[in-house]
């Protein structure tokens, strides 16, 4: 069994962060393994443990994305590719376009399994790259998995959370998924994985070997602005004791014309 | 240019996101519309046979939010979700609605689980450029094409994104509560229709099972009495104080006298004491509820990402200094064992 998952650098969303004249601004600049991708390395890596098999992390991005690779590997991924950005010119920032391009041109190449993605990106929260790639290369694809099984045909029998239940889905072989982080707890590296995985195959990758140019990936969106989200205030605070507490919210839900 | 929108109906009639979706619409065709460019208002409904709701009925309430065409595909394989079956439609109906991609085209949907599903595969197949879960969004004309503006919550809705995009077809997903349904039109009870008569166009769907590439094989469905949370106009919510039956209880009691719908938060659904469907976060649901309770959350940014569209927060916490009551219009410190049982009291008091 094969299983490629897709990783993605992403800037720590629980740092500090500003917003100056549009532009925003991460004091400390720290990147982290994107948490729902994070989640598709441990269930390949679960499933890999059951039956047998290889894990491949795939990451798309600048010279500093090798980082990223080297804590899946530390999970426990058996070898990494690094489908490097620099000089990439003429094309100021990539969107989920971009990325689908460039990774579908990667696995249009490849044979697999199946082909894990996060759900999306900690930071945007698009959730847009692992159905354009589907559709890119013609795959059968599940978003939003909550659990994964391997049935005895080889065929992956995902659960899926919808909107209103949880969806058992038949997506066979050859498919794509896009993991939630509600499907497991990623684990943590552990020392002698972070000594191993300094070992591990790192293939680099460039464009031009995937015969992308930068035309092929221009991003569709640009980003103008980066603004304030406009903050909620503070409101009224009540702790004279339950009964009058309750008896003042209520009467304020009443004046607003929130009980009829 | 057209500006069509999709609509899932399993039962039950048309959901406010898609109302709030299609108001959004009707505004931006009608200022286009002024402005002499020509602009339609298209609606998709993929839906099986429902009983009581045919393609007629659609288009009366449809046509109250100013819709000029409906596309109706019926077929028994979108009585569950199927990204297949959905893709194939809304390919079929954008190519005959905009005349084999001739035309320029918008094309709008709520930020449904469903939607967010064939949202990328549908921009591929459409050759759309496309904005996801945004907040707010504008189009104007462009070239031969059309400009998307939108905004959107990112890093956690730490911050906001303008975005922008130009191409001849667009594509948006929008936050639900971003927009209001038309007063005047009553909503799910339907309307005088402004833009009569509705031509309705039936899709020929042919969804047989060997061209759907994944199947189906279960359905793990939560109480079916549940209210769904994003046309929920109260929600009460659980986090991680409401230990045991009791206070759970007391959650249900608090959104019967509410008619509210009842979600979590995440540490409450991955401990199995909620369905999964209603987790509320950057995670699960995105709400956007007239009033939200939020009973023993302490209100770690992740929660706080999903409700902040939200008219008014009650915040009910033994911790005074709980992050929750940063964003709450009205807290209360106490013991939810205490304070919900007087609260439900009250409510009950004034709604006599």
């Amino acid at each position: 069994m094969k299983i490629f998952v897709s990783v993605k650098m992403v800037p720590d969303v629980s740092a500090p962060m500003q917003i100056k004249n549009g532009e925003l601004i991460m004091d400390a600049d720290r990147a982290v393994l994107n948490a729902y991708d994070a989640s598709g390395v441990e269930e390949a890596l679960v499933l890999k443990e059951a039956h047998g098999g290889e894990v491949i992390v795939v990451s798309v991005g600048p010279a500093k994305a090798a980082e990223t690779l080297r804590k899946a590997l530390a999970m426990g991924a058996d070898s990494a590719v690094h489908i490097t950005t620099e000089g990439l010119d003429g094309v100021e920032s990539l969107d989920s376009y971009s990325y689908a391009r460039i990774l579908a041109a990667y696995y249009a190449d490849q044979e697999y399994d199946a082909l894990f993605f996060g759900k999306q990106s900690q930071d945007t929260d698009a959730g847009l790259t692992g159905g354009m790639v589907a559709e890119l290369l013609g795959v059968p694809y599940v978003s939003n998995a909550v659990g994964i099984t391997r049935e005895a045909d080889g065929g992956f029998l995902v659960k899926r959370q919808g909107d209103s239940g949880q969806e058992m889905v038949d997506a066979g072989t050859g498919c794509l998924i896009t993991c939630s982080n509600d499907m497991n707890e990623p684990r943590i590296p552990k020392l002698k994985g972070i000594m191993a995985s300094k070992k591990k195959p790192l293939e680099v990758v460039t464009l031009s070997d995937l015969g992308v140019n930068a035309a092929d990936v221009q991003p569709k969106t640009q980003i103008t602005a980066y603004g304030e989200i406009p903050a909620r205030q503070a409101g009224q605070k009540f702790s004279e004791g339950a009964a009058e507490d309750a008896g003042r919210v209520a009467e304020l839900l009443e004046q607003n014309d929130l009980l009829s | 240019m057209i500006f069509s929108h999709l609509l899932t109906v399993q039962s039950g009639g048309i959901k406010r996101s898609s109302l709030e979706v299609l108001a959004r619409g009707l505004a931006l065709a009608d200022a286009l519309n002024t402005n002499g460019y020509a602009t339609e208002l298209h609606a998709v409904v993929c839906s099986p046979e429902v009983a009581d709701w045919t393609a007629e009925k659609w288009s009366a309430e449809l046509g109250a939010y100013g819709v000029d065409t409906v596309w109706s595909a019926t077929d028994e394989s979108f009585k569950e979700h199927n990204n297949q079956a959905l893709l194939a439609a809304m390919q079929t109906a954008h190519s005959q609605a905009t005349n084999l991609e001739a035309k320029p085209s918008v094309v709008a949907m709520a930020s449904t689980e469903g939607v967010k599903d064939i949202l990328g595969a549908l921009s591929m197949r459409l050759g759309a450029s496309v904005v996801a879960d945004v907040s707010e969004f504008g189009v104007a004309a462009e070239g031969d094409g059309l400009q998307l503006t939108a905004t959107r919550p990112v890093m956690a809705s730490k911050a906001q994104t303008q975005v922008q995009t130009t191409a001849k077809h667009v594509m948006v997903s929008v936050r639900s509560g971003s927009y209001g349904i038309l007063e005047a039109a009553g909503g799910h009870e339907g309307g005088t229709p402004t833009h009569q008569p509705v031509k309705i166009a039936h899709l020929n769907v042919d969804q047989t099972d060997s061209k759907l590439q994944t199947q189906i094989r279960e359905i793990i469905t939560a109480a079916a009495d549940t209210i769904d949370l994003n046309e929920a106009e109260a929600i009460v919510a659980a986090g991680r104080g409401v230990k045991d039956e009791t206070a759970k209880a007391l959650i249900a009691e608090l959104a019967g006298v509410l008619n509210a719908g009842i979600g979590a938060s995440r540490a409450l659904t991955e401990a199995g004491v909620y369905d999964p469907s209603v987790q509320i976060g950057q995670t699960g649901k995105v709400v956007a509820p007239q009033l939200y309770i939020a009973v023993g959350i302490s209100g770690a940014i992740q929660h706080v990402a999903g409700i902040t569209n939200s008219k008014v927060i009650v915040a009910v916490n033994k911790d005074a200094d709980a992050p929750i009551f940063e964003v709450a219009d009205y807290g209360i410190v106490g013991d939810l064992y205490e304070v919900l049982p007087a609260l439900i009291a009250e409510i009950k008091r004034l709604k006599g």
